[in-house]
């Protein structure tokens, strides 16, 4: 199997009002192609800073992460955010949705920043809003979505470049329980079609439907 | 990324906000379009109104400038005579102008007479009834103040009287002359009671004094010529007069009007400066306020530079909109400030304080914009350095 | 009294000695034309009429300071004051003037002794001090009417600046004003706050202002007065206009931040939060 994701020795360190925090502490994680994995652990426990740094959005104090063979750390800024726009996609908690697009523009955007057509992008867009079940939503604006359907426009964007991986924090942190429960569906069917998927969640329900449950604690991997 | 629709709903995200920003660059882009309009307009303006009749140079007392004093040229046919005899020279208009007293049944009032030479002259435009043709001596043309004080119409007669001496209570010389024309004197102050005669005319009415003499002479050289060179050798012939070339003139002109040219550069910058400082603002604050929207957008592997470019749109888009209303609102008031301050007393009508030339609009536009790129540029900066998962971590909920 | 006085352009040259034997006349040149030529009292030069006319040799008498007036400030010509009747002998026109000023007997009507004198004979225009001194300063109304015209779109553009600046500062307070709401704290509470915080920033930024103005106003004068060697005062700036710019200032300020005050506490608290997201 290919191994998608290499995380090795991991640590970071944070200064904070003159002394120095650790939120992770040698943490070592491989992920393989189609692998579901999900990260558990109390707040605090350093799963969100783990995933920050999985997916490049930061660097690590010490050790190492790469994607496809490729090292974070060795990649200049420019070459990381290219690999972030083709291999990884990022679901957040808070759905981060630009409100002045469209669900459609929306799930445009990586493809526009990768330089796809217009007329390609709009076809592709139109293909991701129905697979998350929202092809009659594509011209509404976040503020006209319900939590369920942003969090469902940016599953579709984090998947419009066909990432090698999909990083997810709490993706159900924000939404009640029947919403949350549409929201693991979706993620279950990605598996199902192949996606490599890395959740950080509180939502033990996660954990049930992952093919691999990493758990932290104080900043590192348990069990 | 779809940059400039993106920039325009920015904008739309908060109405009342962008409305304030965009009349404020728009206020600003006005002082600035107005000030490049005054900062050479009345330059641009006086040199074209030399220029309207053709003539290219002006014969004065040396040490004066065209009709800026009483002085006067003598022996003015042979002034003439020799000018003429230059092979570059093909026209020279003499004037004279001095101040006489016309009578219309009991109406009097002072007149500024011009004398001239009616077959080359290069003051007026007639405006109603006929010009006056080379041999007539009774003949008189009237400004439209003049005629109105006077209250006389083409067709009526009035009288001149010139050489007016106070201690005998008389005229020394008096002439009645018939109104053959309405005329526009070019150089006129607005509501300038002005007549013209025939040269020889005028120099009777103005006495022993005036006899030969000229205020001005107005030359006309050859299009081919090099003026320049002409000048050069009309000063060398002529050393007892000053002999200057519109461009002379205009850089007089210049020199008087030092104080306008500093204010609008002055004022310029400023109007610069708020708009920096406006469309800085907004931007530095828009930037604070997306710096959520801005990580995500780093996450989802939004390059540095777009994000720059982005910011940079905005502040372009607020630059382009605020001034085109600016230039709108500039045109405006700049029609305000040019009633303003051509009433200056003296200042010929035809002049104009403000004037629209493609070369410095296009200037003011590309200033403006630049402007406005630039006020984006630490905004642009910060935006595309924001920390992604801090920000992220730190957006609002 | 009559004091008269004539002016006219005359040329002057430097005399070569053997000419100073003719007849001197005193002349008194400006301290400018003294600099440019290097002239110094006792020094003869030679004076003519550009109209033609004899020359004369004259004697710097006297090197003067005209008084500093702002008509003639861009005026690059030199002055020179000649006695009335050598002025007028030189131009070969004896017992003419231009113009002539005339003082009158204590308690005698201007209006009436103009009337009279308009009278008594045709060819001159008399003037009243008062008509003549409107008259002479009409360029220098203008000039005050375009400064007004400019300060008044200066001041158009502050208070939209101001206004705009107030409306994003507070704008920018929208989770804290929110969570001043969600906490309690009454609209009106929180309106006199963010107004009172419009007025000290209206206020220090006035006083701000006003240092700027000052430094400016004297470097506008050390320019000028530089550039044209004279002790006129270019940017006056009195207490009354100190007075008046401040309380604009405050006045728009508090105005601004009264009107984006209002526009953010009419708001429900949660709508507040929720777009501050």
């Amino acid at each position: 199997m290919t191994i998608v994701l290499d995380a090795r020795d991991l640590e970071r360190r944070h200064a904070l009002e003159g002394s120095e925090v650790t939120a992770l502490r040698g943490v070592s994680l491989q992920v393989e192609e189609g692998e579901y994995v999900a990260i558990v652990g109390p707040s605090g426990s350093g799963k969100s800073t783990l995933l920050t740094l999985l997916g490049g959005l930061d660097l690590p104090s010490s050790g190492s992460v790469a994607i496809l063979g490729a090292s974070l750390s060795a990649l200049p800024d420019r070459a990381l955010t290219r690999l972030r726009l083709e291999r990884i996609g990022f679901v957040f908690q808070r759905f981060h949705l630009l409100p002045v697009l469209t669900a459609r523009e929306n799930v445009e955007l990586p493809m526009a920043e990768m330089g796809v057509a217009p007329d390609a992008r709009r076809a592709r867009a139109a293909e991701l809003l129905a697979y998350v079940g929202l092809a009659d939503r594509s011209g509404h604006r976040p503020t006209q979505l319900s939590g369920g359907e942003m969090q469902r426009v940016a599953i579709a964007r984090a998947l419009a470049n066909r990432p090698a991986i999909l990083l997810a924090d709490e993706p159900t942190g924000e939404l009640d329980a029947a919403t949350g429960r549409e929201i693991l569906a979706l993620f279950r069917r990605l598996h199902a079609d192949g996606t490599t998927l890395v959740v950080v969640t509180h939502d033990e329900r996660v954990t049930s439907e992952a093919s691999r449950v990493v758990r932290m604690l104080d900043g590192r991997i348990v069990d | 990324m779809m940059t400039w629709r993106w920039a325009i709903r920015d904008l739309l995200r908060h109405p009342t906000r962008s409305a304030l920003s965009l009349l404020g660059v728009a206020v600003a882009a006005a002082l600035l379009l107005d000030m490049v309009m005054l900062s050479g307009g009345i330059e641009r303006s006086f040199g074209e109104l030399l220029r309207s009749r053709g003539y290219q140079l002006r014969i004065s007392p040396l040490g004066t400038l065209p009709f800026d004093t009483e002085a006067t040229l003598g022996d003015v046919t042979a002034l003439t005579v020799a000018l003429r005899r230059d092979p570059a020279v093909r026209e020279v208009a003499p004037v004279l102008g001095s101040t006489m007293q016309g009578a219309h049944g009991a109406i009097a009032a002072s007149l500024v007479t011009y004398g001239v030479t009616p077959t080359s002259q290069g003051i007026y435009t007639l405006e109603s009834g006929r010009d006056l043709t080379a041999t007539d001596t009774v003949g008189i043309l009237l400004s439209v103040p003049a005629a109105t004080r006077l209250g006389a119409a083409v067709g009526d007669t009035v009288s001149l009287r010139g050489r007016l001496d106070p201690q005998m209570a008389n005229a020394g010389a008096e002439r009645r002359v018939l109104v053959r024309g309405i005329v526009r004197f070019l150089y006129d102050a607005r509501e300038q009671p002005s007549v013209a005669v025939a040269l020889a005319a005028a120099q009777r009415l103005g006495g022993p004094d005036l006899t030969d003499r000229a205020s001005v002479l107005m030359v006309r050289i050859d299009e081919a010529s090099d003026l320049t060179a002409v000048t050069a050798r009309l000063r060398a012939a002529h050393a007892d007069v000053a002999v200057n070339s519109i461009d002379d003139l205009v850089a007089q002109f210049r020199l008087r009007l030092t104080y306008f040219r500093q204010l609008s550069l002055i004022l310029g910058s400023i109007s610069l400066v708020v708009t920096v400082l406006l469309v800085g603002t907004l931007l530095a604050i828009t930037v604070n306020e997306r710096s959520g929207e801005i990580a995500t957008l780093r996450a989802i592997g939004v390059a540095r530079m777009n994000i720059a470019r982005q910011v940079l749109v905005q502040g372009l888009l607020l630059s382009v909109l605020g001034g085109a209303a600016g230039m709108v609102l500039g045109l405006g008031t700049a029609r305000w400030l040019d009633a303003i301050l051509t009433s200056f007393p003296g200042l010929p009508a035809a002049i104009s304080f403000f004037v629209a030339e493609p070369a410095p609009l296009a200037i003011a536009a590309a200033t403006l914009l630049l402007t406005g790129v630039l006020a984006g540029l630490p905004s642009a900066w910060r935006a595309a350095s924001t920390p992604i998962a801090a920000a992220l971590r730190s957006d609002a909920p | 009294m009559l004091r008269r006085l004539a002016s006219c352009v005359v040329l002057i040259t430097v005399l070569w000695p053997g000419h100073a034997k003719a007849q001197r006349i005193g002349i008194a040149i400006e301290q400018r034309l003294a600099e440019a030529s290097g002239l110094a009292v006792g020094d003869t030069l030679s004076v003519a009429s550009p109209n033609g006319g004899p020359r004369r040799p004259a004697v710097v008498a006297a090197i003067i300071e005209p008084r500093a007036d702002p008509a003639t400030i861009l005026r690059k010509e030199y002055r020179v004051r000649f006695h009335l009747a050598d002025l007028a002998e030189l131009l070969g026109q004896p017992d003419r003037i231009d113009r002539a000023a005339i003082l009158l007997q204590p308690g005698v009507d201007p209006d009436s002794a103009r009337a009279l004198l308009d009278r008594t004979a045709f060819g001159y225009e008399l003037h009243g001090t008062a008509a003549l001194a409107a008259s002479s300063s009409t360029t220098f109304l203008v000039v005050s009417r375009f400064h007004r015209a400019i300060a008044i779109i200066s001041v158009l553009a502050s208070a939209i600046f101001l206004l705009c600046l107030m409306l994003l500062k507070v704008d920018a307070r929208r989770q804290d004003v929110a969570m001043l709401r969600f906490i309690g704290i009454s609209r009106r509470t929180v309106f006199i706050a963010l107004l009172l915080e419009a007025g000290v920033i209206a206020a220090v930024g006035g006083v701000l202002g006003i240092g700027i103005a000052a430094l400016t106003s004297a470097a506008v004068n050390a320019f000028y007065q530089q550039t044209f060697a004279t002790t006129l005062i270019f940017s006056l700036l009195t207490w009354r206009t100190i007075v008046e710019a401040a309380l604009l200032g405050l006045v728009l300020g508090l105005g601004a931040g009264a009107l984006a005050a209002w526009r953010l506490v009419r708001l429900p608290p949660l709508v507040l939060w929720g777009r501050a997201g």
